[in-house]
């Protein structure tokens, strides 16, 4: 599936997953799986700010710009490249809109 | 830490005040996945980089345990920054020289990676490879 | 078939075999150990296959099937072969703790734990430190209560390797050891039998309050290593982490949130005793 400006994106319910905080990373458990996933910011702040919702880029975007200070250039690239790969770790699945 | 209730500091009011994210960081964000599967879990281990020595070490050399040390100590090798691939540091664990050094160099490079710690440039890559089984 | 029990623990094996005279060494190496009623596990020596982890590759086990007229194993091999089939039901049975291939003794209530590969000597500093006042709880597995955090103690017959071995006879006076077993591919094997107070205290778990990463073989230095570095070296150290799913992510989470943990380098006993003690007075 082509990702386009309106691909929606949704993270894995938070009921689902056990998320442990260490030093420099992150620790994702994921229960249907089984698989303990290491990532490293932002990562894991993506996908507290998703919470149940199915959100665009530009959404995950604004969300994350209100609570959070970044270099906002290149910000929507880097988000969808980091979406994209919580896609493959299968911690959010892309929907269509 | 109490707040503040001083009004010369609303400007620094804690709604105004968003801690900062690392967006642009330059290495994925999925570092590795530990699953109940025999096979090897993440692409990152093949595509990421070690530099010998990273940024921290710039300007100084290696010695034999991997430490850095001074340029002129004796003994020591020389280290450019190099950067070795996932794979390449992989084989080298298992005995095979990194590309480009001797046998010894690249003992010392080899321990020098061994030695990285989480901060330092190439850890998580070197944490993956730790990871294969 | 000739029998012979043991308590290692929390686990109760039964080793069976055709010839007596594994099993009477066995018997006299385990003899202060409590005999079970029902065992967690049987091994079979003669008809076990072994990972090749937990294989020292001269012993030849026959294939899964004895000849009755195959001539015996020598009595060190027969040891050798009994102690890897236990140490492989537990790396692939147990789910009653996290398993931790690594070793630890205690003080004062509390473990001090030490993990890693082959070579690290953490066989050797736990024989050594149990035999210079802490109490021996394991040389090659930690069990972790899945509930509690505790670690609980696995004291087997520590396996001593090549220069370990005299360090250890000098050191452990009135030490039992079992037969010197020569020319495997990791050099000479000798077993020796934990310290009475190890053997008596096999059910008093301890509190994890130090983890090392030790280092043989390199100029005395520690370095304090991170808790995600500490995952990531721990999930290869354990047998039964992915098996044991959100027991064992919430076990190992908590553990390495809360024990603080070490890398050290030394070259011999002296350097490493010296470290753990000035580490065990900072961490405790």
């Amino acid at each position: 599936m082509t990702a386009s400006p309106s691909t929606k994106y949704k993270a894995e319910p938070a009921d689902q997953i056990l998320v442990a905080p260490l030093d420099s990373l992150t620790l994702v458990y994921q229960r249907r799986s089984g698989i303990t996933h290491i990532v490293a910011e932002p990562a894991p702040e993506i996908l507290a700010i998703m919470g149940a919702d199915a959100l665009t880029v530009e959404e995950v975007a604004q969300r994350l710009a209100a609570q959070y200070d970044f270099d906002g250039t290149q910000a929507k690239d880097i988000i969808t490249e980091r979406l994209n790969e919580l896609a493959d770790l299968g911690l959010v699945e892309r929907c269509h809109a | 830490m109490s707040e503040d209730k001083n009004p010369a500091n609303l400007l620094n009011s804690p709604t105004n005040r968003r801690r900062a994210l690392m967006l642009g960081a330059a290495t994925a964000s999925a570092i590795v996945s530990v699953r109940p599967a025999l096979a090897q879990s993440a692409a990152s281990i093949v595509n990421c980089d070690i530099p010998v020595p990273g940024p921290h070490g710039t300007g100084m050399n290696i010695d034999s345990y991997g430490k850095l040390v001074p340029r002129d100590t004796p003994g020591s090798f020389p280290a450019t920054g190099q950067k070795f691939t996932g794979e390449q540091v992989k084989a080298a664990l298992r005995g095979r020289s990194l590309p480009g050094t001797s046998a010894d160099q690249s003992q010392a490079y080899v321990n020098y990676i061994r030695r990285l710690q989480s901060g330092q440039s190439g850890f998580t890559c070197y944490a993956s490879l730790q990871m294969s089984r | 078939m000739h029998e012979f029990r043991v308590q290692v623990g929390p686990a109760a094996f039964r080793i069976g075999s055709q010839w007596k005279r594994p099993l009477d060494q066995l018997a006299e190496l385990y003899r202060d150990y409590p005999v079970p009623a029902i065992p967690d596990y049987s091994v079979r020596l003669e008809s076990v296959s072994l990972l090749r982890r937990f294989v020292r590759p001269s012993v030849s086990i026959n294939g899964d099937y004895m000849l009755p007229d195959a001539a015996p194993l020598p009595l060190a091999q027969g040891l050798l072969a009994a102690e890897m089939a236990m140490n492989l039901q537990m790396a692939l049975g147990w789910r009653r703790h996290l398993l931790l291939h690594a070793s630890a003794v205690e003080k004062d209530g509390r473990a001090l734990i030490m993990t890693g590969q082959s070579g690290s000597g953490k066989s050797t500093l736990a024989a050594m430190l149990g035999h210079r006042g802490w109490r021996f709880m394991g040389d090659e597995f930690v069990l972790v209560d899945l509930d509690t955090g505790a670690a609980v103690p696995f004291p087997r017959l520590i396996s001593l390797k090549n220069e370990a071995i005299g360090a250890m006879m000098a050191t452990a006076l009135d030490g039992r050891f079992g037969p010197m077993i020569q020319s495997t591919p990791k050099g000479d094997i000798r077993h020796l039998v934990p310290p009475a107070d190890a053997i008596a205290a096999m059910s008093r778990p301890a509190r994890p309050a130090l983890l090392l990463f030790p280092s043989f073989g390199f100029d005395p230095a520690f370095r304090e290593v991170g808790p995600s570095e500490v995952f990531m070296r721990l999930t290869q150290a354990s047998t039964n982490y992915v098996t044991l799913g959100e027991k064992g992510f919430s076990a190992l989470t908590r553990f390495v949130q809360t024990v603080p943990a070490r890398a050290i380098d030394y070259r011999d006993g002296i350097e490493a005793e010296d470290l753990v003690n000035r580490l065990w007075a900072e961490c405790t």
